[in-house]
């Protein structure tokens, strides 16, 4: 009874220890508890920074301004452009979340960016049936200053031998200026840019939204739930820790995942048809890009064609490389659910076109295949931009199906704009809008890539 | 004096034994009935004052501060309402409990007769504010906001502290009246200097004196909004107190060793003032200002002539109320919008314009419109300075330039341009926010007819 007196005695913590073991856990790992003892008081001594007790560096802020969901190249030039149109430094907190962290690595010290920009232009190919679009799209970007002319099948031939002007109609080339540039280092380096204005770039999920809505009506008697984003909740990868960002403004600059972001504030939930129930038609797509190498190819003087059924090539570096692809046609669509290459679409769809527009062509040798997401619009294959009517502090930036590259620049700074000022600037994106979706009017394009 | 202290005290048992859901009304309800018994009894008619006992004594000067100390404390609770409701009831009990803590140290802090009772009860209400600041501030730069805070003051107060006993052992008593009646000359000798330097450094690191002003834009900035309004009312003016009360034994010497305070505080008003115009945290830009209020009170305290005494307790009680109404105006925002950058809330008045209103009489305060008694507080020391030193117009009428330009500033980025679209959808203005901003006005707007209540005793 004595011993069982005693057992209960002890913490509750430990119901089996008998009487034999000491607590001796206390002493032991002395040093250990003296060191952690030292750093907690270290970090309680003005000038340093206290905040809890344990490390919380990987944890973003529990407040900021401005979320931006999406750490890529659209959501990196929106973070720019809000740092530069503040009025003077450090006025909005502007957080980045980025899910995938594995791919960027961040890069110390580096020297100035070099785009490596290749002006060999843009050769954009049309059939008889394209030929008229294109001749209107080249009249309206000469208006707006582009050096770009359009050249006869005949001309064709005489500039670039090694091509086969077979079905070819009309062709346009962009004289000056025109090419292709390297994108990674275009996204690092205005990660580093971004990161030396005092944007704080985080590494998490965003798994939920914590919002309050309310009913109203709009003029024409509808019900409406307008809803307001209060905080953000970012997911640690590999953990299921998370921290909640209050914000004042969310930016859905998600690429290829926007529409599971939109749908998790609640954009979509409602009768088909309706301004509450349009989702944002935005779903990732599986496109693959071949790098091949031939050293009988067109050489050099090699721009970026794009052909009349959707290929394209350009040159690669100075060796004899070219990269190039196709999109696929709805039916062929690959499946978006991880990034395997599908070794036989080269085969079977871009390399009979290749070699129909390149003869040279028919030796090359496939060096490497990589797939990525498009953000892809279901709806026009063109991009959202600005508010959303009814979860009012979400604005977008994404769904550019694969053509987010160049225009981020022009998009970064309107939804800039649009946050900061209430309406666009510099360049009118109202067609841009969401509201089309539900309106449905289709932004079209002529666009074959 | 008990009949203010005994309520004020039983307001603890209030909150802790109500229901869970009478807590808030009980406590609003109470402390403002206390309101009104207080105001039944602290205005005074004659400038002898009201010797209530052996330890409290009130006199113009003070009177006017505990008026506002009483009346602040039903507001802090109204303004708290609701960033504590996510809070545990267990909590919102703590959270009230300190509040009236605060309270009940305060008035008799004020109408202490007995330096040595001020001192200590200057001292403990640090800890209450202490608390609310790091327990419920927002950001988890209220830790180090908290630790600048009482560091700060604590490097200030035990020099006090050692005075305190020096000035008592060589005079028998520390009494306030009977100090007024004594004869304690300070000689010019260093040990003087360096009593007159630690009486006085307590108060000027409170006030903020501009060298030491670090603490305040990170304590009024990371408190929560009822640690903002009884910092910027209350806790700032204690300086001001003490300064005042101490002046008296410490004639002759005020007159050779304020002029290095004088100046930082003339200059320290400019440059405040200026870092106003840069701010977009609003939060930071009123608490920037409170500074810039502050070193006036000070520059006045230390040239001692009675026009400037009347000027700084009035610019004291004016700045309270003030102060106090624009942080509450910054957190109804703030509760909106989750975030306190200037440029994301724009054009405000349109979606809340009742608010707007409540903005602009606070801004307009806050610049000294006549006839408002900000104005009397500032033109009664400006006019004193004048009188002390020609030069001094130039540098004070700047600085009252600046202030308009800031206030200006901080009304239209808010009120006016054209509201963003995340702005729709933004809950009205509560009745109990109107409420609140509309118990600062009134006592601004009844003050401006008859301000002798707050000019202190020199009047």
């Amino acid at each position: 009874m004595f011993r069982r007196v005693l057992r209960l005695g002890l913490t509750p913590g430990r119901p089996n220890r008998g009487l034999r073991t000491r607590r001796g856990g206390f002493i032991l790992d002395w040093d250990a508890k003296v060191s952690d003892f030292k750093k907690k008081i270290e970090c309680m001594l003005p000038g340093k920074q206290w905040g809890m007790p344990y490390d919380t560096s990987y944890l973003p802020p529990k407040q900021s301004d401005v979320v931006i969901i999406g750490g890529g190249i659209l959501g990196l030039s929106v973070a720019f452009w809000l740092k530069k149109m503040e009025s003077s430094r450090g006025a909005i907190r502007v957080l980045v979340v980025e899910q995938d962290h594995t791919e960027y690595l961040a890069v110390v010290d580096a020297p100035l960016v070099d785009l490596q920009f290749n002006p060999s232009g843009c050769l954009l190919l049309a059939s008889e049936k394209n030929a008229a679009t294109l001749e209107s799209n080249v009249k309206m970007q000469r208006q707006e200053g582009a050096k770009v002319c359009l050249i006869s099948p005949e001309q064709l031939q005489n500039k670039f031998p090694w091509i086969n002007i077979e079905g070819v109609a009309l062709a346009s080339y962009g004289m000056e200026d025109e090419g292709w540039f390297d994108a990674w280092s275009l996204f690092q380096g205005l990660r580093r840019k971004v990161q030396s204005m005092g944007v704080l770039l985080y590494q998490g999920e965003v798994t939920r939204f914590i919002t309050s809505s309310r009913q109203m009506e709009t003029t024409s008697g509808e019900q409406v739930v307008l809803r307001r984003i209060h905080e953000v909740q970012v997911k640690m990868n590999n953990s299921l820790e998370y921290q909640p960002v209050e914000c004042a403004v969310v930016i859905n600059a998600a690429g290829a995942w926007s529409g599971q972001v939109a749908e998790l504030a609640g954009i979509g939930k409602g009768l088909p048809g309706t301004l509450q129930g349009t989702k944002l038609p935005v779903e990732p797509r599986k496109r693959y890009v071949h790098l091949w190498h031939c050293p009988q190819g067109p050489g050099l003087e090699t721009p970026l064609v794009a052909d009349i059924n959707g290929v394209y090539f350009r040159r690669e570096g100075l060796g004899s490389n070219y990269l190039g692809g196709c999109s696929p046609t709805e039916e062929e669509e690959p499946d978006p659910t991880n990034l395997e290459v599908d070794h036989d679409f080269f085969q079977n769809k871009v390399w009979p076109h290749l070699v129909q527009r390149v003869p040279s062509f028919k030796t090359l040798k496939v060096q490497s295949n990589w797939a990525g997401y498009y953000d892809y619009n279901t709806f026009d294959q063109n991009g959202v931009v600005g508010p959303h009517p009814l979860v009012v502090n979400m604005y977008f930036a994404t769904g550019f199906s694969g053509h987010g590259l160049q225009h981020a620049p022009g998009i970064g700074r309107a939804v800039a704009e649009m946050v900061l000022e209430g309406q666009f600037k510099t360049i009118d994106m109202s067609p841009f809008l969401f509201n089309r979706f539900y309106l449905g009017e289709k932004l079209q394009e002529y666009n074959i890539l | 004096m008990l009949k203010i202290i005994i309520p004020s005290l039983m307001l603890l048992p209030l909150t802790w034994l109500s229901s869970n859901k009478n807590v808030w009304i009980n406590v609003t309800a109470h402390s403002f009935l206390i309101n009104t018994l207080a105001m039944a009894t602290l205005w005074q008619m004659n400038e002898t004052g009201m010797g209530l006992s052996q330890t409290f004594y009130i006199d113009p000067l003070s009177s006017s501060l505990i008026m506002l100390v009483i009346w602040l404390l039903p507001l802090m609770l109204l303004a708290s309402q609701n960033h504590i409701k996510k809070e545990t009831d267990y909590n919102k009990k703590l959270y009230i409990s300190m509040l009236i803590i605060l309270q009940t140290l305060l008035i008799p802090t004020f109408s202490a007769n007995e330096l040595m009772l001020f001192y200590i009860l200057f001292e403990a209400t640090l800890i209450p504010t202490l608390v609310i600041i790091t327990r419920w501030g927002n950001q988890t730069e209220r830790l180090s906001a908290g630790l600048y805070f009482l560091f700060y003051t604590l490097v200030g107060s035990i020099p006090l502290l050692i005075a305190l006993i020096s000035i008592n052992s060589s005079l028998g008593s520390l009494n306030t009246l009977l100090l007024t009646l004594s004869n304690y000359m300070l000689n010019q000798s260093w040990s003087n200097h360096i009593l007159w330097l630690a009486c006085m450094m307590a108060f000027m690191i409170k006030m903020p004196l501009y060298g030491v002003h670090l603490w305040l834009p990170k304590a009024h900035v990371e408190a929560p909004i009822a640690g903002s309004m009884i910092l910027a009312a209350i806790l700032l003016k204690l300086g001001g107190y003490g300064m005042m009360r101490l002046s008296v034994i410490l004639d002759p010497l005020t007159k050779s060793m304020a002029y290095p305070f004088i100046m930082l505080s003339l200059w320290g008003m400019i440059m405040t003032s200026s870092i106003c115009l840069r701010q977009t945290d609003l939060k930071s830009l009123i608490a920037y200002s409170s500074v810039s209020h502050m070193a006036l009170v000070i520059a006045a305290i230390m040239i001692q002539t009675p026009w400037s005494f009347m000027g700084a307790s009035a610019l004291m009680i004016a700045h309270g109320l003030t102060s106090s109404l624009l942080f509450c105006l910054a957190n109804t925002n703030y509760e909106r919008i989750h975030s306190r950058t200037m440029i994301m809330a724009r054009g405000l008045q349109t979606a809340f314009p009742l608010m707007a209103l409540f903005w602009f009489l606070g801004s307009l305060t806050n610049l000294a419109l006549p006839p408002s008694i900000n104005l009397i507080g500032e033109l009664l020391i400006s006019i004193s300075l004048f009188s002390w030193s020609n030069f001094t117009i130039l540098l004070v009428g700047t600085n009252i330039l600046i202030t308009a330009l800031y206030s200006l500033y901080m009304l239209i980025t808010t009120q006016r341009g054209t509201l963003t679209p995340h702005m729709i959808n933004l809950q009205p203005s509560h009745t109990r926010e109107l409420t609140l901003m509309m118990l600062h006005i009134t006592p601004l707007s009844l003050l401006m007819i008859n301000p002798k209540f707050i000019m202190g005793n020199t009047l």
